[in-house]
């Protein structure tokens, strides 16, 4: 399935910019951005619910523009999953089976598949409102997997429920999605939940995508500033390129960073020139903290720093330090061990006022365009 | 029982004021009205119910009425419905101009929609004798159904264009995610969704049309209904027997369809009401451009007999002599801003039933949702126990129950308010209840956690906020009291005369002029007391706020 140059606009402002995407047979892809960018808008182009100002959906190499809801062979889970309340569990179940004039044996099979694999024997004659948040949920998932859809859209399902709920429902759905083999495409504000289920994630932003990426991908290696700073916490350097191409290692780039010497990651197939200024980010968990007293590791970038705020957040503890020539101060993460202190730093933790130093492994950095 | 006892006794120790309140709108209640039903009920002697079951007359009258209601009940729901989803969600083309038309039509009483009807069809109807040349005329059952479904349908449209915006449209167009047609959907999720509130206006509109007998007193000519036997029974031969006993054949459907009806209402309320619903922005699904098109033909059609019953009722008025001289004239307008006592008695009456009513509605909903006090099924059953009793027999029954001790009432302006109050009670009611559903109890909970008994909570707390609900529930019962006749028919006096019977009975005499400038004049001065109210009031009243609730 792909999205070729999808535009909507609601009066000036467009809410979906030139979306082009590719979304392979069988992938769970995940749309993420912040609230108002853009994403239950595109989904909806893809349902067939807008139809878009400029743009094709191709599903299976058939632009399905212009093609009413029901004839698109996509499923739909809704945020607030619109279940009818006027029908049972059952019948929301079967509903969109008799829409299509399915007999009747071949729908109680398959809403019978649909209520062992979501959970919901015993249920089926309830209605939505005795249900609970979670199984609202899945009569909502059941009742468009009944279709065998080739497509499933999901619209931010577990935004509604309580954290330990959703933990437990995003497990299952991942589960479910591998034994289907259903082309996916998800929802999201939750950089967390996106990362932990996705094939595949396209980080958005004011209408327009800002990355296509694996997980990983957008993770290590996040395209520009917005991406790095929404996909988890991201520690900024200003740098200047030293050598890129065939002189850089593969898939890298040499950098200068405060005065010392740094390899960093590169995003795309894209090089900068040599002598370029720019920004590069460093996950807090990449960076490693060195009281004074102990002697750096040969070799590697570092530079000195002072700790202004410490916090414990149970498996790791946060340091806010400070770097002469950088604005922002940055964040590092020290791993709790079995040993309080854990690993690093040996000789005891530094106190906020402390002196230290910071060091950076080998492709620590990711260059930022 | 012993629960209840405990209740009262907690009242009674923290929170006297409320007790009072509960005392008196109880003692109302049974006084004005499970007391007339009662009294009403045992006034047939056996010999009475002989005679009224046993003659042919009575029983076409029956007859008659059975047909009446079930066409026009069902021409009004149709066309109610049709007008209501062409403006929620066909978006015909000037949707927003036709969303008003039918409330227009409810600010004018019934009756007028059967005056109109004789001046533009009668036997000396613009249209048809003038127009066409004519002689036929709508007298009979074709006239009744007609005046009936234009004075019914604005009830349909109201209650049915608030269940259809209540509708997520994201249900629809789940449906159609879901693999449903257009027309699938409307039938399978849109229409369903709406049969509750398409009940509660069948009943409200069925008994109505039982109850009323201005349009069949004015276009029925010799097609006589059970209400028109009830008053040629009560007022020519002062028959109390009969006229109770053909008063409460029509109970008999009435029962019927209100115990259906709060049946399908039980049974559906909590499922409908607290799943989903917070509308994500998402239209609902365009409707088939041919419907789309009917009903915009639909709607000018409406628009346009509408436009023209109520201003030939105004041509009317500043004509000579309809059907012979259709010169202009004054004399009639004259005439009618001479009857000052009978449209002061309108307007005055109907303010403090609404008045009463409002503040009726308002302490019953409370008692019974937050009130903790003992028999509050019963208090709601007794609020809602007028829906089921047509007009003309709470007007029998009030005649029985209050010309003579204990308490006598009859040819006073109080017999006359309280009537009207209590048949719209059980609307205002609903409304006033739907509303205190919608605040959160914790809002209560509050005001009794800084100290306030349950008394002052409702009037600090819960009535101020109630605001919108009241000023509906006030509008609707002041416009529906002042064109009311069923009723009050039989309890005006000669010191206590209303607009509503003396336009009747010009209109029974052929004076067309005077009976049309009277009924002019009637729709001037409602208009212009709702509008002052409008200025005083503000923008907490929305004139028909009360639709949102009105299922
Ligand atoms: N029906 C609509 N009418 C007008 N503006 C809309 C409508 N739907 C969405 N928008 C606007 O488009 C932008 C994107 O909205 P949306 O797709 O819902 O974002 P997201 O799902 O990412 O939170 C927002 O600025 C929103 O205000
Ligand atoms: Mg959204």
């Amino acid at each position: 399935m792909s999205l070729v140059g999808l535009r909507k606009a609601f009066g000036a402002t467009p809410a979906v910019d030139d979306l082009t995407l590719h979304v392979p047979r069988g992938s769970f892809t995940t749309l993420l951005g912040p609230s108002g960018c853009g994403k239950t808008t595109a989904l909806r182009l893809v349902g067939g619910f807008l139809e878009p100002d400029a743009g094709r959906v191709l599903i299976g190499g058939v632009d399905q523009v212009g093609r009413p809801p029901n004839l698109r062979g996509v499923g739909m889970v809704f945020q607030d999953y619109a279940l009818f309340p006027h029908l049972s569990v059952r019948a929301n179940l079967e509903y969109g089976l008799r829409m299509q004039r399915v007999e009747r044996a071949l729908r109680a099979e398959r809403v019978a598949r649909a209520v062992a694999l979501l959970g919901l024997a015993g249920l089926e004659g309830r209605y939505p409102h005795e249900l609970s948040g979670g199984q609202q949920q899945r009569v909502a998932l059941g009742r468009v997997l009944v279709l065998e859809p080739e497509v499933l859209l999901m619209d931010e399902p577990f935004s509604s429920l309580d954290a330990q709920l959703r933990l437990r429902l995003r497990a299952e759905l991942k589960a479910l999605q591998r034994e289907l083999g259903v082309t996916t495409i998800y929802v999201t504000h939750d950089q967390e939940e996106a990362l932990s289920l996705s094939d595949q994630v396209v980080v958005m932003d004011r209408g327009r995508v800002q990355q296509v990426d694996s997980p990983e991908g957008v993770y290590l290696r996040p395209a520009n500033r917005f991406v790095a700073e929404f996909v988890g916490q991201a520690n900024l350097l200003p740098v200047q390129v030293t050598a890129t191409g065939s002189a850089a290692p593969a898939g890298g780039l040499t950098l200068t960073a405060l005065g010392r010497p740094l390899s960093a990651r590169l995003p795309d197939e894209r090089r900068p020139e040599p002598g370029a200024r720019g920004l590069a980010m460093v996950r807090p968990e990449h960076v490693v903290l060195l009281t004074d007293d102990v002697p750096p590791p040969a070799g590697g970038w570092r530079a000195a720093a002072t700790v202004r705020a410490r916090s414990f957040h149970g498996g790791f503890e946060r340091y806010w330090v400070e770097l002469p020539g950088v604005t922002e101060p940055w964040l590092v993460d020290v791993p709790l061990g079995p040993s309080l202190g854990g690993t690093t730093p040996a000789s005891g933790r530094p106190a906020p006022g402390a002196s230290v130093s910071i060091a950076l492994p080998a492709f620590a950095a990711s260059w930022l365009w | 029982m012993t629960a209840g006892l405990r209740s009262l006794g907690r009242l009674w120790r923290f929170d006297r004021g409320l007790l009072l309140a509960y005392g008196l709108a109880a003692l109302f209640l049974l006084g004005f009205v499970v007391a007339p039903l009662v009294r009403v009920a045992l006034e047939p002697s056996a010999a009475d119910w002989r005679q009224v079951l046993t003659t042919p007359r009575w029983q076409r009258a029956a007859l008659n009425t059975l047909v009446t209601v079930g066409l026009s009940t069902t021409s009004s729901l149709l066309l109610g419905t049709a007008f209501a989803f062409a403006v929620t969600r066909a978006r015909v083309p000037g949707a927003r101009l036709f969303s008003v038309v039918p409330l227009f039509l409810l600010l004018t009483p019934p009756f007028v929609s059967g005056l109109a009807f004789v001046l533009l069809l009668g036997r000396r109807g613009l249209l048809t004798y003038h127009l066409l040349g004519l002689e036929t005329s709508v007298y009979g059952l074709h006239g009744v159904w007609l005046a009936q479904t234009l004075s019914f349908f604005p009830v349909a449209y109201l209650v049915l264009r608030g269940a259809f915006l209540a509708v997520d449209p994201t249900l629809e167009q789940a449906a159609r995610g879901l693999g449903a047609d257009r027309g699938q959907v409307l039938r399978s999720v849109t229409l369903p969704l709406v049969t509750p509130a398409l009940l509660a206006a069948a009943l409200f509109i069925a008994i109505g049309v039982l109850g009323d007998f201005g349009n069949p007193m004015l276009v029925g000519g010799r097609f006589q209904v059970l209400a028109t036997a009830v008053y040629t029974q009560l007022t020519g031969w002062a028959s109390f027997g009969t006229s109770a006993a053909l008063g409460l054949v029509l109970l008999v459907p009435a029962v019927a369809l209100f115990a259906a009806q709060q049946a399908v209402q039980a049974a559906t309320r909590q499922r409908f009401a607290t799943v989903g619903g917070r509308g994500a922005g998402l239209p609902a699904p365009a409707v088939a451009g041919w419907l789309r098109w009917s009903l915009f033909a639909l709607c000018v059609l409406v628009t346009l007999f509408v436009l023209a019953s109520q201003g030939v009722v105004f041509v009317g008025a500043l004509t000579r002599l309809w059907g012979v001289d259709l010169a202009f004239t004054l004399e009639h307008a004259r005439y009618a801003f001479g009857q000052v006592g009978g449209l002061g008695n309108s307007l005055r009456f109907a303010s403090l039933a609404a008045l009463l009513c409002t503040a009726l509605s308002l302490l019953v909903a409370y008692l019974v949702q937050r009130g903790g006090v003992p028999a509050r099924r019963g208090l709601d059953l007794a609020t809602l126990l007028p829906a089921a009793v047509p007009g003309t027999l709470l007007g029998v029954a009030f005649v029985l129950a209050f010309n003579g001790p204990p308490l006598r009432l009859t040819g006073t302006g109080l017999i006359i308010v309280v009537a009207m109050a209590i048949s719209y009670l059980p609307v205002g009611y609903r409304i006033c209840a739907a509303a205190i559903e919608q605040l959160r109890p914790a809002l209560d909970d509050s005001a009794a956690n800084l100290g306030a008994s349950k008394l002052r909570a409702l009037l600090t707390v819960t009535a101020p906020l109630l605001r919108p609900a009241l000023a509906a529930t006030f509008v609707f019962a002041f416009v529906q009291a002042v064109g009311t006749l069923s009723t009050v028919i039989f309890l005006v006096s000669f010191d206590t005369p209303l607009a509503s019977v003396t336009i009747l009975n010009l209109a029974e005499q052929g004076s067309w002029g005077r009976a049309a400038a009277l009924a002019s004049a009637l729709v001037l001065v409602t208009v212009a007391a709702l509008a002052l109210l409008y200025l005083v009031a503000g923008r907490s009243v929305r004139l028909w706020g009360f639709s949102r609730a009105g299922g």
